[in-house]
């Protein structure tokens, strides 16, 4: 940022990298292998709806969108119809596989940039759970650990919630280490926020 | 406390507390004589400080919870804090100190008051959020040794000297500057002007022992908290018998982990157009030698240490 531009009080938008969601595969290989856990298959993108026209039409169009993608490919997902607590909605996707579900959540996030609604994305995030025991059945239950990805600093880190707003920092701080050849994780502590009660699991 | 547990008294830390106390002294009196010697009416200064002591002891506690924004919370919003601090009042004898939680996300604890009867310890939000119970009880026990240990009546008395000097300070430079202006009014009245000037030179250099003084105790006094934390840790770990639990507890509030939050990303949404740099790095020297709690490390070293020493007395 020009000196001018800090003067007059302009700023540019962060610049999001939405490629580095591609690291998630290798990501994903890393942590069943180091760590036993495996992808729920499902994901969420969070944004925040503006007030307007505008974003009605666009609200229409991922739902066609969404509608369209179901079809193609083994993925459904779900726009969620009230905001959240924090006023928030979430699209929902699951997938058959781990590929597909970052593809799709990529695809979710350049549609909503494409139509200009960048500011208004915040995250996404994909569940992780502890791998049964060969000879059981598929791998169940809600996610017990969280893959966070922030859009605006095209960042990762690890979630871990245990109970009632309350998380595990110590395994946070083990996947940080266990991850940070694969993806780029958020280096600033301070900004690896909690997301209570989310709708991924 | 420590007196009453079978562990012996960690003698380094005794004899190094009480030579600061001593230096504190020591200056305290070499203060005075110079006071003394230079003729000065101190009797209006003594009365300011004496006045800032007597409101900094009776209202210690008042002032440390409002200045963090604590409140007092009652046994029905705070069960399981409440169990902790009943337990370790029962461990230790000691009257049921107050509870207040503050609303904020930093971990923190701290004790306040003059004496048992008027103690409150407060947590934070950010606090009850990191720790499980057996670490907050460890965190407590540090702040319950700091009632015990009488800190605030002993830091209080610590620092008189500290604002003292301060004040005396700021009360000689002003009446250098007025001082100034009297002896010029005086000139022209035909007075003596060597005089005036000389007093002028008094209470420069008076402005300068101050100031000195000044600085001399605030290194002291922040010495001499350093080891009061030091003693509460020791006797805060010896109270619940698990140093290592303590040593966890520290690590979890001020090591990394402290850093990362606890309120949801949601919620702090417009943390996220900014960036924060800390301008100064960390880990300064000088740092050290001003701050009031010891270093991360030093405190985990002395943990260690007695956590061997129960051990060996165990076997």
């Amino acid at each position: 940022m020009g000196f001018l531009d800090a003067l007059l009080g302009r700023t540019k938008p962060v610049q999001a990298n939405l490629d580095r969601l591609f690291g998630l595969p290798g990501a994903q290989i890393t942590l069943e292998a180091s760590e036993g856990l495996v992808p729920t298959r499902e994901a969420g993108v969070c944004f925040k709806p503006s007030a307007g026209q505008a974003f009605d039409a666009t609200e229409r169009e991922i739902s066609a969108m969404l509608a369209d993608g179901e079809g193609a490919s083994a993925v459904t997902a779900k726009l969620s119809e009230e905001a959240d607590e924090f006023g928030y909605r979430w699209v929902v996707l699951r997938a058959a596989d781990f590929d597909t579900l970052v593809t799709q959540v990529h695809f979710v996030n350049s549609t909503l940039q494409d139509h200009g609604f960048g500011p208004q994305l915040l995250c996404s995030v994909f569940g992780f759970v502890a791998a049964s025991p060969p000879g059981s059945s598929t791998p169940g239950g809600p996610a017990s650990t969280y893959l966070v990805y922030l859009y605006k600093r095209g960042s990762f880190y690890p979630f871990v919630p245990t109970g009632s707003e309350r998380r595990d920092n110590e395994t946070e701080l083990r996947l940080k280490v266990v991850l940070g050849q694969d993806l780029t994780i958020e280096a600033d502590l301070d900004r690896w926020f909690p997301l209570w009660r989310l709708p991924v699991h | 406390m420590a007196t009453r547990t079978r562990f012996p008294a960690d003698r380094g830390l005794t004899t190094r507390m009480l030579t600061t106390v001593f230096l504190l002294g020591l200056l305290y009196a070499v203060f005075v004589a110079v006071l003394v010697a230079v003729h000065v009416q101190i009797g209006l200064i003594l009365v300011l400080a004496l006045g800032i002591l007597f409101v900094q002891y009776f209202f210690s506690d008042k002032i440390a919870l409002y200045s963090m924004g604590g409140k007092l919370v009652t046994r029905q919003q705070q069960p399981v804090l409440y169990g902790v601090v009943d337990r370790l009042v029962a461990l230790a004898d000691m009257p049921h100190p107050q509870v207040a939680v503050a609303a904020s996300d930093i971990p923190n604890a701290f004790a306040t008051g003059r004496d048992q009867k008027h103690a409150v310890v407060c947590v934070t939000t950010g606090l009850l959020r990191r720790l499980d119970e057996p670490e907050l009880e460890a965190v407590l026990a540090h702040e319950l040794s700091h009632v015990a240990h009488r800190d605030v009546a002993v830091m209080t008395i610590a620092s008189f000297l500290g604002i003292l000097a301060g004040l005396m300070t700021r009360v000689f430079y002003f009446a250098g500057l007025f001082g100034e202006m009297g002896g010029g009014g005086r000139s022209r009245g035909g007075g003596n002007n060597n005089g005036g000037g000389q007093l002028v030179l008094i209470e420069l250099g008076m402005v300068l022992v101050s100031a000195v003084i000044y600085a001399i105790s605030f290194v002291l006094i922040r010495t001499l908290s350093r080891y009061r934390e030091l003693a509460a840790d020791r006797s805060g770990a010896i109270l619940i018998g698990q140093p290592a639990l303590l040593a966890q507890a520290l690590v979890k509030v001020s090591g990394a982990i402290s850093k990362i939050p606890t309120r949801d990303l949601r919620s702090a949404e417009h943390f996220n157009a900014f960036y924060f740099a800390p301008a100064i790095a960390p880990g300064a020297s000088l740092s050290s030698l001003f701050a009031t709690h010891p270093s991360l490390e030093k405190r985990l070293d002395q943990l260690a240490k007695l956590d061997a020493e129960m051990r060996q007395g165990a076997a």
